[in-house]
This record gives C-alpha cells, structure tokens and sequence, in this order.
C-alpha cells in the first residue's frame, strides 16, 4: 500500500478553531485517537554504503552474485503501534508478570489494538505529494514486544505517544496530533513499558504545543496511474480548500528517511584511512 | 525712382583689361561669363558684330534705355526749392505708407498669433507684435480672447426711472425666489417624510423578517447565509437530512426570501404538497388496513415553520418511497411488483389460500383524507410496517454517517457500487421468519405434547430469533463506541435472522439426554435467498440410524416430514428396541420393530410387528399380527395410556 502525504502546522492557539472548520468541512465530529509508538531497530548493523559494488579483483565471480541476493542492503526502523484509549493511562505500576498481549476477542466485536508499521523513504517523484510505501499488518495474538524482537532481529529503542484527532472526508484522512512522551526514562528503557503512564505525567515533545497537520490518501493500486493520480488530485483538492487556514506543504523527503544509517564500526581502517595514512607516510618519506 | 536718377551719371566701362594684352585663363573664363549673360550666347561675336552693335548704340541694353527716356523729365529742370518740397512731400507720403503698411502687417500678424494661440501648444508671446505684447498681454489679455473691452463702470449714474424700474423688478425677483425657496423646503419635508416613512416601514419589515429567522433558528433549523448575497434573500434554511441520497440532500435547502411587509415568503420546495408514504394491507382485493399520517391539524408557531417541518417530513417520506422503489427491482422473485407507483409485496404465509394478503406501498400527498369503505381491523399493523420503514431509513441515514467516518480503505481500481439499503428486504425477511419461525413451532409443539400424551418428556425450547434472546448482553458490553444503541438495535435487523428450536428426544432412563436441534435462517440475498432450516441431530441418533448429523431444508413441509419420520424412527428402533432388547428387531428405514412374545416355552415365538407413525402431530401405533390388526393414536389430548403400556399390552 501508498501514502499519499502532505504536512501542516497549526499553533496550539489555534488548534481549537481548526478543529472546528474541519469538523465543519469533514462534517463529522473529530475522532479522539491515542497512539502509542514504539520504535525497534535492526540488531544487525547495515553494510557500508556502495559495499556490493566490485572493489578490486575476484575470483568467485558466481557465487558473490548469489550471496547478495539474500542479503538486503538496506535495513529501517520500524513501528509498533497500539492504540490505546483514555483509561489505558496511568493504571499504576505494572507488575513483573504482565507482560504484552495483542491478544484479541473477535467474539466480542474487538479490534486489534497492535500493528507493526514499515514506512519506507518517499518517492522521489515530483507530484506535488509525498508518498511513500507503508505497510502495516496488524498483530492478533501473543506479545507484540517479542514478536518484533524475535523478528528481525530487532532492538526497543524509543517509545512515545500520539494524541490528537481524525477526520475522514471522502479518501483523505486528516489527523490532527501532536507527540508526547514520558521525560527522562528514555535512556534506561530497554523494553516497553506494559501500562502507559498517567496522561498528565507526559510531555509534549515539541513545547511550543504545535499541532501537526497530516492530510493521507491511501493507494492500494499504485500502479494504475489514473487511481494514482485520482488520489492526488483529491488530497491537492484538500491543499487547496484548506489554503488560508492551514497551508498544507510536502514535505523534504530526507526527514521523513527510515533507513539505518551506516556509521563505520571503531577499530575498523576503511579504505580511505588507509589512503590518508599512506599519504601522510609518503610526505615523511619525502623529508 | 531716385534710384533710377543715380544712375543717370553712371557709364558702362569695360572691365579693366590686363596689361597684358594677352588674357589669362581665368581672365578668359570671366570673360566668356560675362559675355553669356549679357548676350544669352556666344555667337557672332567679332569685333565687327560688336562694333556694328555699338554704332547701332546697342551697346547699353534695356537699362540704359530707360534711363534716357528720364532725361525728357528732366529738361523742364525743376527750382531747387520746388525739388526740396517735393521731396519732403515724397518722403511723407512713403513713410506714411509705410507706417500704415506696418500697422496692417502688425495687425495681421496679431491676428493670427491671437486665433493661433487658442491652440494650447502654440502659446508663445514671441510670436506677437511688440505693441501688442505690451499693450494687451501684460495687461492681461489672454490667449485666444477676440473682441475683449474694458470698461470702467464707477461712475454709471442710473436716472430714476430706470432705478425704480429696477428695484421693483429687484422686489420681484425677492418675491419669487422666496416662494421658490418655500416651495423647495416644502418638498423637501414631504421627501424626508416619506424617506422616514419608507425607512420606518423598512425596519419594521426588518424587524419581522429576522424576528421570523430568530424564531425558526430557535426551533433548531439550522440557518445558513446564501452564498450570492441577493437582496431580500440573505439566508436560507436547511431542513434535508444531513446523510440523505444526493439528490434529497438538494432538495433539502430552502431560501427565505423576504415578502414586502417582510414575513418570509414560502419557496417553491417549502411550498410543495407534503407527501407521506400509505401502507396499506389487502385480503383478496380488499383493503383490511392501512396508516397514514394524521393531517397536521394544530397550527403552532408560524406557518413558515410549519411547512419547514412538512417539508421535512415530505423529504423522508419520498426519499423512503424512492429507495424502496429502487429495491423492488431485485425483489421480484419475492412477489414484490411495482405498479401504478405503488409497490405491492406478497404476504408470505398466505399464498395457498384463497384471500392472498398483501401490502401496498405508495407515497400519496398528506392532505388526502382516507376513503370510506375500508376495513380498519389491520390499521396497527400497517402502522407498525410504516413506522418500521421510516425508523429503517433513519438507521440507514445513521450507517451512512458512520461509515463515511471509518478509516477509507485504500484506494483502488475497482470503484465500490453503492448498495441501495435493505428496507424492503429487511421487511420481508421479518416477515418470512416470524411466518416459517411460528409455523414449524406450531408444529413441534403439537408434536411435543402429542409425545407428552404418549407417555414421552419432551421438553422444547425455542427462540425467534437468537440475538433478541441476548439483546442486552450485546449492547451492554459493546466495543463501538461509535455507534448509539439505537443504531446497534436496528442494525440486529439488518442481518440475517436465525431462530432456534431445541427438542429433546424421548429416551430410555439412564443414558444420555439428546437434542435434536433446528436454525432457521432467513436471508433475502446471498447466500440462501430465503429461509434456509438447518437441522442438526445428535451424533448417537445419526450413528444408530446411520443418517448424515447435518441436514439442510428449504420448506417447512420438508422439515416437519423429515422430523415425523426421525421421531417415529426413534420411538420404533430406539426406544422399543432398547425396552424389548432381545426380543426386538428393527428393519431398515421404516419405523417399523418386530417383537417377539415372551416366555414361549417351545421355542415358537410369536413375532408382533408394530411400527409407529408420527404425522400431522398424530402418533398412531399399528400392531399386525399375523392376521389381526390393531392400531392405537395419540393426538395429544389428555391420553392416558402410554406408548409403552400400550405396546405392553399388546406384546405382554
């Protein structure tokens, strides 16, 4: 599946009066939704940027084609997401024993409340829209720290929350948040927490309060260019109704990058160290 | 002409040669131009021609020949006195020529730079006389002025006739422009009069015209501004509902338009006749029944809000009638027609009779009074239907919202159709169920007490419909927040319904209590397009009678067949087997056990066939021995002999 993306501001002052224009322009009450995220990284560290290319001689010309293909050279940070509603908060220190549960009645009418979420960097096309391959699967049972731990292998790195807003008009999505999270335990986590906090004890991560407009337009079929471009027109339609009130705008493809980024391990001489240290021998040599 | 007397004295003398006799070359040239212009050429010019020329006195051309007529003047040889004054007499005369030659030319030339100078690019005092310039533009005279006089008035004496003509003509022109001046000041207060009457009048009808919007908005129509803001239309109402089908969500909108005294005018869509949908149920071509809404009788508030909340209504009421017209088109294999714009549905249950009952549909205007000559006995239920309609809509009309509020799923290129909402199915599947539901009840009651008579417990447990039975279960622990209990209720009915029927079956003491179960099912639509029964049979019943657990029915005739045969096959290879255990044998798949009497001692047993026929709730026993036949039945009325002693009886 394809996002469609594009990104405003709202000012936490006037985050209540457009509130109301969307509610007013979606002609629907705002949907509360209360997320929480919690980032894995891969275990494995990525290879060296330009690694599968051919440096010097080889002389297993086969086999090194084959052993790339089951490699993938790009490793990302992915998601997990849970919703959670306004009771979730604060429920008290939990015990050793609980742990996660994705966990879900179907008898009952539930949802599943856990999902990962893949988000790829986005397109380099220039359309006008951000977009960006996503995948989300929700989880249906077990615990979702494990699975995603076992399943990677990944690493807990960060959790934080969203709250905010939700409209639906026509495809478009509009989600109106901003992101929380609890200060100061950051780095000692090395899992998720089972309970969320109390609501109260977070904190917002921008201080300004700033609200994030985002507009989405869900594609399935990306490759038919007419579905493509019906979704673009109707999130553009969207910029442009909005304009004057919340100026919708791409946004820089980089920050939105999931990609581990390749730092070369200490202790290790790369190739250009060795070249630098060549050179600084030759000049002695020279004196 | 004195210049002509200067010349008197001058002689043409050749030009001084050279010294040299011979001529140069300029000297030549000089020569040659001379000689061409005062001959015009240079032919025969010798020395004899030229001399020839001067003895002819030739020499001296028209010039000097002038000159010598002067000389006859001159003869009479005037005094020198008498010459003066006639020079001076000349002089005078030129110079008064001239003076006057200058004057007209002066005069002229200001002329023209004066027309010229109305011309605003050619403006330049330069191009006037001097006179002119000193005498009329320093003085002020402007450009492009003609015929400009100055005159100085001050000492204008009147005489005193012409002052008292004067100052009664003075009078006068008081006198008139004083009544002019009353007569302006008259209007004037007639014009602000009326401009104060026209104004109190505007916001009187102001006044009433928002008194009017003030009370509509708070009656809680939502008042809307027009978008084209049009004098005497700035608002207007809307009355449609909010998730009504595109084409009555329009209809929905209605300008109030100001009236002159400023009440607000009816729009067309306000003013149209209200409509209201008629159910009506007809046995045999007579109506036995029918609702219709009461004619809006009490007029409260005002009429504008009145005919706001018709429209309202009309709105609901058409929109219904179209979505149902829309659904007949797959209905018609369920006996649903549309004709003459009213739909008419079969009443299931009631086909094989002669009075088929039916209902008819139609959306008639509200105001039409009720034609005598009707039945009134099935009045409730055509309310009942009619109400259950409308509350179906505003379920549907509560779907809509809630749907277009769920995350959209992504999008694709297969475009979803809209789904027209279940009315007239929802109704007639009701009916369908409640009808096959009561229907086989009825006939497993009867077979429940003929057992009952026959000496046999058989407890039966039945359901209408399953999620009613758990109705407060579901909505109290419900997870769709979404959604109000109103909606979660209705929704119940747009799925399919399932009733339930449980019989337990007659056994011996001691062993296991089985339960014959029945889901009936009723859907208008995929997959069963109907009520579809499903009867499930305990496992040692199906094991023992070698029959399938699992059994599927269309009709309730099948269904209550199938249970007469299952049940009398029970009674026979279960129930006598197991009390005869030895001496019983069953046969195949008829209901039929053969016992064989006790205690012969020979060995020649007496075999007795009973077989045992359940049908139309009556269970009748048949004993054929040999020769004799018996039969005994139970129809379920207070019998006091059991099967098995009367089975007793006969086998010993």
């Amino acid at each position: 599946m394809h996002e469609l993306l594009l990104y405003g501001q709202v000012s936490a002052a006037r985050h209540d009066q457009v509130l109301k224009i969307l509610a007013g322009f979606a002609a629907m009450q705002p949907r509360r939704i209360l997320q929480r995220r919690i980032i894995y990284k891969p275990e494995r560290e990525p290879e060296e940027p330009g690694s599968h290319l051919r440096r010097g001689g080889t002389q297993a010309v086969a086999v090194k084609q084959k052993l790339q293909a089951t490699t993938p050279t790009q490793l990302y940070y992915t998601h997990l997401v849970q919703k959670l509603s306004e009771e979730d908060f604060g429920q008290g220190d939990s015990k050793t024993s609980d742990t996660l549960s994705a966990d879900v009645d179907f008898e009952g009418g539930e949802e599943p409340r856990w999902s990962t979420l893949f988000e790829d960097i986005p397109d380099t096309g220039d359309r006008g829209v951000s977009i960006r391959f996503t995948n989300n699967t929700d989880l249906i049972g077990g615990d979702p720290h494990t699975f995603m731990t076992t399943s990677g292998p990944n690493r807990f790195v960060t959790e934080y929350y969203i709250e905010g807003h939700r409209f639906v008009h026509g495809n478009v999505v509009i989600f109106l948040h901003r992101i929380l999270h609890e200060p100061g335990v950051r780095n000692l986590q090395t899992e998720p927490k089972v309970n969320p906090p109390a609501f109260e004890a977070l904190q917002l991560l921008d201080q300004s309060g700033t609200y994030i407009l985002e507009a989405k337009v869900r594609v399935q079929d990306f490759k038919d260019a007419s579905v493509l471009e019906s979704g673009v027109n109707e999130l553009k339609g969207f910029q442009i109704s909005m304009r004057g009130c919340v100026e919708l705008s791409l946004p820089d493809r980089l920050t939105m990058d999931t990609r581990v980024k390749y730092t070369p391990p200490p202790g290790v001489v790369t190739k250009a160290q060795v070249q630098a240290q060549a050179q600084v021998q030759g000049q002695q040599n020279n004196r | 002409m004195s210049g002509l007397e200067s010349l008197k004295d001058v002689a043409l003398r050749p030009w001084p040669a050279n010294k040299t006799d011979e001529l140069s070359r300029d000297a030549l040239l000089q020569q040659i131009e001379q000689l061409t212009s005062e001959r015009g050429h240079l032919r025969d010019i010798t020395e004899q021609s030229l001399q020839a020329n001067i003895d002819a006195g030739k020499d001296v051309f028209n010039d000097a020949k002038e000159g010598s007529e002067d000389d006859d003047e001159e003869k009479e040889a005037p005094s020198m006195k008498e010459r003066k004054d006639e020079i001076l007499k000349m002089q005078r005369e030129m110079a008064s020529h001239l003076d006057w030659a200058r004057f007209a030319a002066t005069n002229a030339l200001d002329l023209i730079s004066l027309v010229l100078s109305a011309d605003p690019n050619k403006r330049a005092p330069t191009s006037f006389s001097h006179t002119f310039r000193e005498a009329g533009l320093n003085q002020g005279l402007p450009f492009g002025s003609m015929g400009v006089a100055r005159e100085n008035h001050e000492h204008h004496e009147l005489k005193s006739e012409e002052r008292q003509r004067k100052e009664e003509q003075q009078k006068r022109r008081d006198l008139v422009s004083k009544a002019a001046r009353m007569e302006a000041l008259d209007t004037a207060t007639d014009e602000i009069l009326k401009a104060a009457r026209n104004l109190e009048k505007e916001v009187r009808r102001e006044t009433k015209y928002w008194q009017e919007i003030v009370s509509i908005s708070d009656k809680g129509w939502p008042i809307q501004r027009l978008r084209q803001n049009v004098r005497h239309v700035p608002f207007g109402v809307k009355y449609g509902l909010p998730e009504a089908s595109d084409h009555f969500k329009a209809r929905g909108f209605a300008p109030l338009r100001m009236d002159r005294d400023g009440s607000i005018i009816l729009d067309p869509y306000l003013a149209l006749k209200p409509k209201t949908l008629r159910v009506k149920i007809s046995e045999g071509g007579k109506i036995i029944g029918s609702s219709q809404l009461p004619v809006e009788s009490v007029v409260e508030g005002l009429a504008v809000e009145k005919s706001i909340r018709l429209a309202r209504d009309s709105l609901l009421e058409e929109e219904l009638y179209h979505e149902m017209s829309l659904e007949t088109r797959q209905l018609l294999p369920y006996g649903v027609r549309l004709r003459d714009s009213v739909i008419s549905a079969d009443v299931p249950g009631t086909e094989t009779s002669v009075t088929a009952r039916q209902l008819l549909i139609d959306c008639i205007p509200r105001d039409d009074k009720i034609p005598d000559g009707q039945g009134h006995t099935y009045d409730w239920l055509a309310h009942s239907i009619a109400e259950a309609l409308r509350l179906l809509l505003t379920h549907e009309h509560s779907m809509r919202l809630y749907r277009r509020t769920q995350l959209p799923s992504p999008l694709t290129a297969r475009k979803q159709e809209k789904k027209s909402p279940p009315l007239l199915r929802t109704l007639l599947a009701m009916l369908h169920h409640l009808q096959r539901v009561d229907s086989l009840f009825i006939y497993l009651n009867t077979v429940s007490s003929t057992l009952r008579s026959a000496g046999f417990e058989t407890p039966l447990e039945t359901s209408r419909e399953e999620s009613w039975t758990k109705l407060r279960d579901t909505l109290g622990k419900s997870t769709k927040k979404d959604l109000s209990a109103t909606d979660q209720l209705l929704d119940i009915f747009t799925k399919p319904f399932t009733g339930k029927a449980t019989l337990t079956l007659p056994s011996s003491q001691g062993s296991q209590i089985e339960q014959l179960t029945i889901a009936i099912r009723t859907v208008i639509g995929a997959p069963t397009f109907g009520t579809e029964y499903k009867l499930a049979l305990p496992s040692s019943l199906a094991t023992d009678l070698g029959l399938s657990t699992e059994n599927k029915f269309q009709s309730t005739t099948d269904v209550t067949s199938y249970l007469d045969w299952i049940l009398s096959l029970h009674v026979a290879h279960r129930v006598l087997k197991n009390e005869y255990a030895n001496r019983a044998a069953a046969k195949g798949n008829e209901a039929r056990v053969t016992i064989a009497s006790k205690g012969s001692k020979n060995g020649v047993s007496v075999k007795r066939d009973i077989s045992v026929e359940l049908r139309g709730g009556l269970l009748a026993l048949h004993l054929s021995q040999e020769s004799s036949q018996e039969t005994h039945s139970w129809s379920g009325k207070g019998e006091d002999v059991s099967l098995k002693e009367q089975v007793k009886s006969w086998v010993g």
